[in-house]
């Protein structure tokens, strides 16, 4: 919880400067003071915790302390009446100037402590080497104003660094954080005088020291909260001290672990301080946890500013004193302490009520006695041993958490694949259904095909056995060819019958002729005859011829006669004039001389048709006889055509049978090819469903070492494993909230607690450990312990007092033992966090 | 006293360093504008009690967060217990604007398995002359990730209620329609401080009528 910065205790506040406002300058004296009596009263408040090496001190110094108590109480007493002025370095001049409040007698104290001041600056080894419990002491109550900026230092170590020349090489660099640290400079105590207004020095100093430091150191860089860290030292020292001082702090003080980027020191201290709450306060720690007011809602600025955005900056300042001195402890021990202080009022309120407590009460209960929580820091019990205990039990529950998370993100993705798996495989189910549907099918379409099969591959087996019969009877191609062969042959053959038919034909038709021409031997005779009669014709012919040259001779004889008659008659017309008588039978004679001729010429006619009769009689006698002969040859002509033809039909009966039977044999094998085909068809698509079966089966196959895999594999295992821890720790944390839920008998228990709370609030020495009690022994007047507190922590018990020093620490360790374990509780937390998750 | 509410709802403010978480939740917790703030160093707490309809309050607790990025280590741990979140970008500085998706998504990582509601807060919107990012662009981002968008400034005062109070009525209704509910062990969303209130609209109007008597 930061303060508003417009608080006005911030404005004008001091870092506890009421020890300073002494006027002397002698303040730097190295000598001890002449002043002061020796010897300590009685009376006088001898610190309850003095130093444990207090033969070291001499008188004056333990007088020296002596009076510090008691001006401390004076100044709280008196602490409503005074407002401290200097508000810082600047103007601290001005503040040197005793305020109106300041008693001689204070400034009188004050200037013992300035000298014992100069005396520690000046002799420091010895003092950090001889009086360190003392200079603890003095620290504790509050290290002067004037003096912090060079015992800071010191106690930092940073007096003598080497980082320091580099500082003005750093502030000529340019950090990659600049931005966001001028951002916060303006918010950095803003309404502080020195850091009032933009561009003040104040600002800008502050501005180089962080840049200057994110360039040193790169892995934090800037980290918002640190300014506040430095706008203090700035407060005190020029910005090179400062910032050297800030180096040894992140180096040296745990601080740099805090402002990293993974603050994981941050969340060590909050789990170490919850711890503290749980076993000092556990009430409120209950009451926290059911308001679910995390601890880290208030107390991570406590340690990332180290109270300074929480308290006014003058109890922040004495607790800076204190850290630079003792370092994060004193945070713990002041946290608790403010809790301590506001247990009861806490308890009573709510969640807001809680956070206005812490927002606007706490930071302004100490104005006026930073002592008293001082004091009361030192009363918390702390141990560093425990610390360091739960510093290693923190490491290993965040390596654990770390190797979790990954192992949750590893599962988170692992599982995430799986699902991715599981949908493909469910989506793959469905198909598979319809697959195994449509394979339902597909297996009775093959069942009835199998049938088909087996059917035709009998028919196939019988058909083989046919062609294997036929090829024992060697009707094959073979065959075939050999039929086809013998067919061309037979019309080879044909042909040439053919060819000899129409040889044979001609042969005929030349014996015909030939025949025609030869005379036969029967008919030689009637050849001979008709020879004979043709002779005989000749001889008639030729007698007729005679007959008629006879006649002719004698025709010509009597016109010759008839012409020489006409002759001598006529000598020309004379004739005529001879006789009419004589004319008239000569015109007779001459006709019947023109009929004789007649005569003789139709016999010759006569003659001649007999013998043309004659020859055409023999001719168709020829003829007839030839229509014979040629009738007997054309009869037997006509048989042998016959006999051909009837040869030739049974040649072409022959032939259609051929080629009935090739044709059959062709569409056997025609059919014997299809048959086949479709065998080897059907085959191959048996085949095919067999291969498309075989890869079903493979996947089928995958599928189930998938599924095998996931039943059987290391991360279901894992997997199991994981949920029975779960379940183990559902358990637990069931257990846990009955514990929660019963916080009756918790509070029974911690009715003792309480008690004994009161007891160690009552006892300051107890509480301060061992090393006190030899110390109480040798002072020469110990005043009862917590005498001087008495006020301030209530009521102190006798019985307590007799309890303290036997039995605290065996309680404490009863206690630590009673206590649940941290560990365990927290890793509960954890647990149900990441059971949530 | 305690004043009467129907419910408690529980808000982070998230966003990067510097875009004003702080100042806008304390103008709208304290009514002021502080020119200068501290930067937060891990979580503070606010509260405030809000009216969304006529005699229905509702508290708010709000949680304001550390924006440098090194400080989530401490604030994630304070998004599972929110119901509901203002996501705060600069509308005057752009890179803010460009964490938003970083924010979200670590918010949504860290939540699981609640979810949070968001608003989109565009801060600073008094500063128009150095704006760096459009209304219409971060609408359009907003409206991608289902958020609504406002724009504000704490400095003048200008729609801080209307934020808050916007963000507060869309839990209000999702708690109402049963999209939220109640969880023990879950800090998110609690019923009102009247005994006997059951988170069902009927029984609440009841309580309510009780309440008034």
């Amino acid at each position: 919880m930061s303060v508003p910065s417009g608080s006005p205790e911030r404005v004008g506040s001091s870092g506890a400067p009421l020890l300073l406002e002494c006027p002397s300058p002698s303040g730097m004296d190295p000598d001890p003071p002449s002043t002061g009596s020796p010897v300590l009263s009685p009376d006088s408040s001898a610190p309850a915790a003095s130093p444990a090496d207090s033969e070291n001190l001499s008188p004056d110094e333990l007088e020296l302390l002596a009076k510090l108590e008691e001006q401390n109480r004076l100044l709280e007493a008196d602490s409503k009446s005074m407002r401290s002025m200097s508000g810082s370095r600047r103007n601290s001049g001005s503040s040197l100037v005793s305020s109106s409040s300041a008693s001689s007698n204070l400034s009188h104290l004050e200037e013992d402590t300035w000298i014992l001041w100069g005396r520690i600056v000046n002799e420091w080894e010895e003092w950090r080497r001889k009086k360190d419990k003392l200079l603890k002491e003095l620290i504790r109550k509050g290290i002067p104003h004037h003096f912090r900026a060079i015992v800071w230092q010191l106690l930092g170590n940073a007096t003598d660094m080497p980082v320091k020349n580099q500082y003005s090489e750093l502030l000529k660099m340019s950090s990659p954080c600049e931005k966001l640290i001028r951002r916060d400079i303006a918010r950095t105590y803003p309404e502080h005088e020195f850091f009032k207004g933009q561009d003040s020095l104040g600002q800008e100093v502050l501005f180089n020291v962080m840049k200057a430091y994110s360039l040193v150191d790169r892995e934090v860089g800037y980290c918002q909260g640190s300014a506040f860290i430095v706008g203090l030292l700035l407060m005190q020292m020029p910005e090179e001290e400062a910032f050297c001082v800030f180096v040894r702090l992140m180096q040296e003080y745990r601080l740099r672990e805090l402002f990293k980027p993974s603050m994981a020191e941050l969340g060590l201290c909050i789990y170490q301080f919850e711890y503290l709450l749980q076993e000092q306060l556990p009430e409120l720690n209950v009451h926290f946890r059911s308001q679910s007011f995390h601890t880290s809602m208030y107390a991570s600025s406590w340690f990332l500013t180290l109270f300074l955005t929480f308290l006014p900056l003058p109890v922040a300042t004495r607790i800076f004193d204190i850290f630079m001195y003792e370092g994060l402890e004193i945070i713990f021990r002041v946290g608790l302490a403010i809790l301590q202080y506001n247990q009861t009022d806490l308890i009573q309120l709510d969640m807001e009520g809680m956070s206005q407590h812490f927002q606007k009460v706490i930071p302004h209960q100490f104005d006026s006695c930073t002592d008293k929580l001082i004091l009361r820091a030192y009363q918390v019990k702390y141990n560093p041993k425990r610390m360091k205990k739960l510093e290693k039990e923190y490491t290993t529950i965040k390596n654990k958490e770390m190797e979790e998370q990954i192992e949750i993100k590893r599962l988170r993705t692992e599982n995430r694949l799986l699902k991715q798996r599981i949908e493909t495989l469910e989506k793959g189910q469905v198909t598979r259904a319809q697959e195994a549907e449509e394979n339902y099918v597909i297996k009775r379409e093959l069942a009835v095909v199998r049938q088909k099969c087996n059917a035709a591959n009998e028919s196939l087996e019988k058909a083989q056995d046919n062609i294997r019969e036929l090829q024992q009877q060697k009707y094959t191609e073979q065959f075939v060819s050999n039929l086809q062969n013998q067919l061309e042959q037979s019309k080879l053959r044909e042909a040439e019958l053919q060819g000899a038919l129409k040889e044979m034909q001609d042969k005929v038709l030349d014996l015909e002729k030939r025949s025609t021409c030869l005379p036969d031997e029967n008919n030689m005779a009637a050849l001979q005859e008709e020879v004979k009669q043709m002779k005989l014709r000749e001889l008639e012919t030729l007698h007729s011829f005679k007959e008629m040259q006879d006649s002719v001779t004698e025709l010509n004889q009597r016109w010759q006669h008839h012409m020489s008659r006409g002759s001598t008659t006529g000598g020309g017309g004379g004739h005529w004039k001879e006789s009419p008588k004589k004319n008239a039978m000569n015109e007779l004679q001459d006709k019947l001389m023109t009929v004789r001729l007649r005569e003789a010429q139709a016999q010759a006619e006569l003659r001649e048709v007999k013998l043309k009769a004659l020859q055409l009689e023999s001719q168709n006698q020829i003829h007839s006889k030839l229509i014979g002969r040629n009738d007997q040859e054309r009869s037997a002509l006509q048989d042998r055509l016959q006999m051909l033809s009837n040869q030739n039909k049974g040649l072409q009966a022959q032939l259609n049978e051929m080629k009935r039977k090739q044709s059959e044999s062709d569409c056997k094998s025609k059919e014997e090819v299809m048959a086949v085909r479709l065998r080897e068809a059907d085959s191959m698509a048996a085949m095919a469903e067999l291969r498309q079966r075989i890869a079903d089966l493979e996947i089928q196959k995958e599928e189930g070492l998938i599924q095998g895999q996931l039943n059987h594999s290391d991360s279901r295992q894992y997997i199991n494993e994981l949920r029975d821890q779960i379940a183990e720790l559902k358990n637990e944390v069931r257990q846990l909230r009955g514990q929660k839920a019963a916080p009756g008998s918790r509070l029974g228990s911690g009715v003792g607690g309480t008690n004994y709370q009161d007891l160690c609030l009552a006892s300051p020495a107890s509480a301060e450990g061992d090393y006190l009690s030899s110390d109480e022994d040798l002072l020469p007047s110990p005043l009862p312990p917590g005498g001087l507190y008495h006020g301030l922590s209530g009521p102190c018990h006798p019985s307590a007092r007799l309890d303290s020093e036997g039995s605290t620490d065996s309680e404490v360790e009863e206690r630590a033992l009673t206590h649940p374990d941290p560990q365990q509780l927290y890793g509960g937390m954890v647990c149900a966090e990441a059971l949530d998750n | 006293m305690e004043a009467i509410w129907l419910y408690q709802f529980r808000l982070i403010v998230i966003g990067d360093s510097t875009v004003g978480k702080s100042c806008l939740i304390r103008r709208f917790t304290e009514g002021r504008f502080a020119q200068v703030s501290d930067p937060t160093v891990g979580v503070d707490f606010f509260s405030r009690l809000v009216e969304i309809e006529p005699g229905k309050r509702v508290k708010l607790q709000i949680w304001d967060t550390a924006g440098q990025e090194r400080f989530r280590s401490i604030t994630r741990a304070y998004y599972r217990n929110s119901v509901g979140g203002l996501l705060l970008f600069d509308i005057t500085n752009r890179r803010s604007f460009q964490n938003v998706h970083d924010w979200l998504e670590e918010a949504r990582s860290h939540v699981q398995p609640h979810s949070i509601v968001f608003l989109l807060v565009g801060h600073k919107c008094d500063l128009e002359a150095q704006r760096q990012v459009t209304r219409q662009e971060a609408e359009k981002l907003a409206g991608a990730y289902g958020m609504r968008y406002v724009e504000t400034s704490a400095r003048d005062a200008i729609n801080v209620e209307h934020a808050f109070t916007e963000l507060t009525r869309d839990i209000f209704a999702l708690v109402r329609s049963g999209d939220i509910t109640i969880q023990e062990g879950w800090e998110g969303v609690k019923s009102g401080f009247v005994p006997n209130v059951v988170h069902s609209s009927e029984e609440v109007t009841k309580s309510d009528r009780r309440c008034l008597c």
